[in-house]
């Protein structure tokens, strides 16, 4: 039976929750911050032509996308300290950790849409923006890459959701994020509650990432 | 004057001559008409003189300054790429499938390489944009987007666009090849135009009356090589080559021959 009981101990649950869901959020929008820009990078060196950048990366994919993440979070925050000989070891912060870990992780995942976007293109635009002077650069920046976000919109707008969603995998590091807050609360008080209401924060947010991408891809519907 | 000098042009794919010792020469303010057969490799012709594709082996020479040359050891050397640089955006390409940018209006697919590559102005640039808009045709259509256009109105703004970076050379490959036949009329009217302004076009081309009727000279090309060259007349009307006489056949003129 779900009840918030008196209005009290309701505030008391959302004030706690609310911290935990800031936490969720920082993860979020840091990873974002820096998988976005890193994962164009990875898909660049991905589809480089030169072997040695290619397979590295090629590799790395496959470990970031065949590993768990849970298990990739526990790794940046222990190798540091275990892999290394002795002299050399440190330790990160945990929330770093966890940054590094959800960063390469969707950097790679990422990666793999870029270059799905970036191989669609039709060769043509290249070869027209090639006749008419524009360098690399501007091909890929003004040409190339505007018709490489318009079409992966909907892929990215994915992983943006499973992101919000896989922020509660933090918890294993021992960081209070929202869902770690919830279960915490929920067992002192010996009810369900605080995980529905978490469930609800998880939805609003999502629900606040598809509006976002709604709004993008209709910016972007001006061209076919 | 020659604009375009080509000797010995040859360029492999898998091992295959697709453009097999090819010299001609193109003056300026002259219409050359390549015609010849599918995989005779034409196009391929067009693609390595606009640097779209590198050669194997020839000498290319445009406005005097050496694009590519080979050394008597055999081996291909093109001009250093900040040379290249100044030469491509004089060397003007028409697609057959337009590739205009479709994120762009029509206005800005004309502008944008005159702005970034020509360092104009956006307003000096849009001034030249509209004046070529007026002259294919479609002032109305400067705000509009490529998914809006016919493809007869595509290829006329890919004209515009290419016309816009003021180039000395204007490649056409098959530029009507994609179009239904009742739009090849418009894109032809154009080509015509520029023409009779004594713009210096090379156009590859299925349509022999237009070839016919606009060259100044033809190229017959077949299996990679030129077979026969000459004026239109005596190409169309008394070619010498069996291979020319078979291909031309093929094709019906109706009452204008």
């Amino acid at each position: 039976m779900i009840s918030f009981g008196d209005s009290a101990n309701f505030l008391r649950l959302f004030g706690l929750l609310g911290n935990g869901a800031l936490t969720t959020l920082r993860i979020f929008y840091l990873t974002l911050l820096f998988s976005l820009p890193l994962g164009l990078i990875i898909a660049l060196g991905r589809m480089s032509h030169l072997k040695w950048i290619s397979s590295p990366l090629k590799f790395f994919i496959l470990i970031m996308r065949g590993t768990p993440l849970i298990l990739q979070l526990i790794f940046f925050y222990f190798a540091p300290f275990y892999m290394l000989p002795e002299g050399l070891r440190f330790s990160l912060p945990r929330f770093t950790a966890a940054i590094i870990a959800f960063s390469l992780n969707y950097a790679a995942y990422f990666a793999e849409i870029y270059r799905g976007g970036i191989e669609s293109i039709p060769r043509g635009q290249y070869e027209a923006a090639a006749v008419l002077g524009f360098t690399k650069g501007q091909t890929f920046f003004r040409i190339i890459l505007p018709q490489v976000i318009k079409r992966i919109l909907p892929p990215i707008s994915n992983e943006v959701i499973t992101l919000v969603k896989d922020t509660a995998l933090v918890q294993v590091l021992g960081i209070s994020e929202l869902f770690r807050v919830a279960k915490n609360e929920s067992s002192r008080i010996f009810s369900t509650t605080p995980l529905f209401v978490a469930g609800l924060f998880y939805l609003i947010m999502n629900w606040v990432v598809t509006k976002v991408f709604e709004k993008s891809e209709k910016k972007l519907s001006y061209y076919q | 004057m020659p604009i375009l000098q080509v000797k010995n042009l040859v360029k492999n794919f898998d091992g295959l001559e697709a453009v097999n010792d090819v010299s001609f020469t193109i003056t300026r303010g002259e219409v050359l008409a390549v015609i010849g057969p599918s995989g005779s490799g034409k196009s391929t012709l067009l693609r390595c003189l606009t640097l779209l594709e590198k050669i194997d082996q020839g000498t290319v020479i445009f406005a005097g300054k050496t694009m590519v040359e080979t050394s008597s050891k055999g081996l291909v050397q093109y001009a250093p790429e900040e040379q290249l640089r100044k030469i491509r955006p004089r060397l003007g390409m028409v697609f057959q499938s337009f590739n205009l940018f479709p994120h762009f209006s029509v206005l800005q697919n004309i502008t944008e390489a005159p702005v970034r590559v020509g360092g104009l102005t956006e307003a000096a640039a849009q001034e030249i944009a509209f004046e070529l808009l007026a002259k294919i045709g479609l002032s109305d259509k400067a705000n509009a987007y490529p998914y809006q256009l016919s493809g007869g109105q595509s290829q006329r703004v890919a004209i515009a666009r290419a016309l816009a970076m003021k180039p000395d050379i204007l490649f056409f490959d098959e530029p009507t090849s994609a179009l239904d036949p009742e739009l090849t009329g418009e894109v032809l009217k154009v080509i015509r135009t520029l023409a009779e302004e004594k713009m210096t076009m090379m156009v590859v081309t299925h349509e022999m009356s237009f070839a016919y009727e606009v060259a100044d000279r033809v190229l017959f090309m077949d299996k990679g090589q030129i077979i026969e060259e000459g004026i239109p007349e005596q190409i169309f009307r008394q070619p010498t080559n069996e291979r020319t006489k078979a291909f031309l056949k093929n094709f019906n003129y109706g009452s204008r021959f």
